[in-house]
């Protein structure tokens, strides 16, 4: 029975201490504000959030917050006790009915918006449910979107990326527009797609160097060497991506050419003598031999040529079409159904077709010195 | 190539100490002479690992309204990290914009983008004109960046352009072209489609598609679209690439044949918690007749409110065929008084077939950190033992100041 209270006790004490790690009990202490409720009742939204129509927010215009902070127009407990006669609780109003997360968001809003909500009363005739359209869903979307100001303003100011003109100390702030903070899920492989079609927009936060610190060819260390003390930072070669960068690159053949020059893997391999004049070769056993069943290279070379051109571009290809030219060992190099633009004469076509004429006649095998280069 | 060896040469041994002290020259002497907000970080790191030493300046400002400037130059010592050179010049750029933003340009290095095409980090200019009927005129002409401190041969260059369409408020398609030229020769044209759309509150979609010109063909194709409810975000998506279209037209590579690699799958990012992130992506993949599972679950848990402190761990299954892999990876930060951090990272990755390289390869960094006003400071050590080495121990040292003129 003794050992069942202690089990029973060790158990409650650890979901309480989980639901402490997780930032439940924040939420469960407090509850959202039950606007909708009162805009039912009548009461108008001007007459707890006094001053909001006639003074703007923020500045230094703005009634100051006990802690000397511009106000952010919230109720205080006068203004509820004028309709809630008997409070429950001596406790301060606010202190329990407002969502956890909504104070600090008006925080951040006032402080990172330049915005006058007398203004906007003037424009949308008093009525805030215009932009507050999430307000009967709970203080969790309290800030209007920004798609919702474009509405009405004009799409110019969005359009030419004049942030300032209604953000202060954007990177700084909590206020970032949701539709910037895509960056969630598995964002690395996500971004180029997005990307694509407003790339103006990522520039709106990222700079150059961001955006080179990748797709340089002149980046001078991974991102994740230069990071190394933030286990979180977005990296494709996170941990030990050393090790495992033949089995990711065989699996997503081309990706590694997305950022890098295809001399990088013989750079790296030549540093590290595994491939090189002096190095051990980086093939396995049975890349090339007589028998199909020894012939690994043509299967990988079909799949990531990219991954071969990192060491054999330019002069070296000549090593392919010494076996591969038609009549030779390694046959037509071309599969069924090839067909290009290029002129004959153009390389690589003038390896094989030296005269500029289409079939075997116009063929020459090549030699692995004789072979011109590019 | 081989004629116009000793001439690129020759320039390239021109241009180096020109673009060196004007790299230096922007990164270094921008800051004092002109005000607000003009930013200078330099960045030293150094590690056992080759050995060497890395120091990385990076500089950027706004001279005035509509002009600003970016740099990021660096040198190292001992065995670079990349590649062979000791110095170079990542990005330095000037981009003026009009006061209305109809009209930018930029010049200097840096990476271009145009809509579905590769980026491309190129030496030269950009143009981004923004026309009436919500038309967006996107172009782009240079010489591709060659690594080394060189500008590249004059008959290598690359010019490209975009054609887009604002639709409303909520999305944009567009057409892009690029035609890049390597000593003379056409190797890569490539034309792009692009479009982006936010349907409603929740939902999203994106695509991209590039296709090859002188090899006609896919060369990658690109497709997300998300759904957002409550604490709920799902993405759907498929990617396709055939790796010979991404390859130089002049290269023999080229001509072995269309064998595209394709990967679909949803990612699911549930808010589990106030401070619980759960990240689950099921996919497959295929890439010629193979075929394999990505898999991921990976959870995140804040430690505070802003999530300075936090731990992760992940599991994951992927490659295809015989490359098949299985990791786990736990990692964690922690914030310590005086504004100190630690934080470890480990990973233990066992793939299907060891092929004599071992049938386990853990990884593993242990840091500590220091950030303080302008000062950021770090040293790690990684243990490793992987395909290359039995077993590995490095050390890595990061100190790191900025300064802003007010």
């Amino acid at each position: 029975m003794t050992f069942r209270r202690i089990a029973v006790g060790t158990l409650l004490c650890g979901l309480v201490a989980c639901a402490g790690v997780l930032g439940l009990t924040t939420r469960g202490s407090s509850r959202e504000f039950p606007h909708r409720a009162h805009v039912v009742a009548g009461v108008s939204c001007t007459r707890c959030h006094a001053g909001i129509d006639t003074l703007p927010t923020g500045g230094s215009a703005t009634p100051q917050a006990p802690d000397g902070s511009p106000a952010l127009h919230l109720p205080d407990d006068a203004s509820c006790t004028t309709c809630h006669a008997k409070p429950h609780d001596t406790r301060s109003c606010l202190g329990c009915h407002v969502a956890p997360t909504a104070l600090a968001e008006l925080a951040e809003a006032r402080d990172h918006l330049i915005f006058d909500h007398a203004r906007h009363l003037t424009g949308t005739n008093g009525n805030c449910m215009r932009c507050h359209t999430g307000v009967a869903d709970g203080d969790d979307h309290m800030r209007p979107l920004m798609t919702t100001c474009f509405r009405c303003h004009s799409d110019a100011t969005r359009d030419a990326r004049k942030c300032e003109v209604c953000h202060k100390d954007l990177n700084e702030s909590g206020t970032v527009p949701a539709t910037h903070l895509a960056h969630d899920g598995d964002w690395m492989r996500e971004h180029g797609s997005r990307a694509a079609s407003s790339a103006d927009l990522c520039e709106s936060c990222h700079k150059q160097a961001f955006c080179a610190s990748c797709h340089g060819v002149t980046a001078p260390a991974l991102p994740s060497v230069r990071r190394f003390a933030d286990p979180f930072a977005a990296s494709v070669h996170r941990a030990g991506f050393l090790a495992r960068h033949s089995l990711e690159a065989r699996s997503e053949p081309g990706k590694c050419a997305s950022c890098h020059t295809p001399d990088r893997c013989e750079s790296c391999h030549t540093q590290r003598k595994i491939a090189g004049d002096q190095g051990a070769s980086p093939h396995p056993r049975g890349w090339v031999g007589l028998s199909a069943a020894d012939n690994q290279h043509g299967r990988e070379a079909r799949r990531d040529p990219v991954s071969c051109a990192g060491c054999h571009s330019g002069a070296g290809e000549a090593l392919c079409v010494t076996c591969h030219v038609v009549g030779g060992v390694g046959g037509n190099p071309h599969p069924p159904g090839w067909s290009s633009r290029q002129p004959l004469s153009n390389l690589p076509c003038r390896l094989c077709h030296t005269t500029g004429t289409t079939g075997t006649t116009g063929l020459v095998r090549p030699s692995a010195s004789g072979a011109r280069a590019r | 190539m081989t004629s116009a060896l000793p001439a690129s040469c020759t320039s390239r041994r021109t241009a180096r100490p020109l673009l060196v002290a004007a790299s230096l020259g922007c990164a270094l002497g921008a800051a004092p002479a002109v005000a607000d907000p003009l930013r200078l970080r330099a960045d030293a790191l150094a590690t056992t690992a080759s050995p060497t030493g890395l120091l990385v300046l990076d500089a950027g400002g706004a001279t005035e309204p509509g002009l600003s400037a970016e740099a990021v130059v660096w040198i190292a010592g001992g065995h670079a990290l990349d590649d062979s050179s000791h110095g170079d010049v990542l990005v330095i750029a000037v981009e003026g914009h009009s006061r209305d933003g109809t009209r930018a340009a930029r010049l200097g290095r840096f990476v271009a983008t145009l809509g579905a095409l590769r980026p491309v980090h190129l030496d030269g200019g950009s143009a981004r004109l923004r026309l009436p009927e919500r038309i967006d005129v996107e172009l782009c002409a240079g010489v591709p960046v060659v690594p080394g401190l060189s500008t590249g041969r004059p008959s290598d260059w690359l010019v490209g352009g975009r054609l887009a369409r604002r639709i409303g408020d909520w999305g944009s398609a567009g057409v892009a072209y690029e035609q890049r030229r390597d000593d003379g020769r056409r190797v890569t044209e490539e034309i792009g489609l692009d479009a982006g759309a936010s349907l409603g509150r929740r939902d999203d979609v994106g695509a991209r598609l590039a296709y090859d010109l002188i090899n006609p063909g896919l060369a990658e194709v690109g497709l997300t679209a998300s759904h957002r409810a409550s604490s709920v975000r799902t993405e759907l998506y498929a990617l396709h690439r055939a790796a010979s279209h991404l390859l130089p037209a002049t290269s023999l590579f080229s001509v072995i044949g269309d064998v595209p690699a394709q990967r679909a799958g949803a990612v699911i990012t549930w808010t589990a918690a106030p401070r619980l992130d759960v990240i689950a992506d099921a996919g497959a993949r295929r890439v010629d007749s193979d075929y394999g599972a990505e898999l991921t679950l990976r959870a995140r848990l804040k430690l505070d409110p802003r999530g300075v402190s936090a731990v992760t761990g992940e599991l994951r299954r992927s490659g295809v065929g015989n490359d098949m892999w299985t990791g786990a990876r736990g990692s964690g930060r922690f914030a310590l008084p005086y504004a100190f951090a630690v934080s470890t990272e480990l990973e233990l990755v066992r793939p299907d077939q060891a092929r004599g390289r071992g049938s386990l390869w853990p990884w593993g960094l242990a840091a500590v950190s220091w950030d303080h006003g302008p000062w950021q400071a770090a040293v790690a050590v990684e243990a490793s033992a992987s395909p290359e080495y039995r077993s590995r121990l490095d050390a890595l040292f990061q100190l790191a100041r900025r300064w802003e003129a007010p």
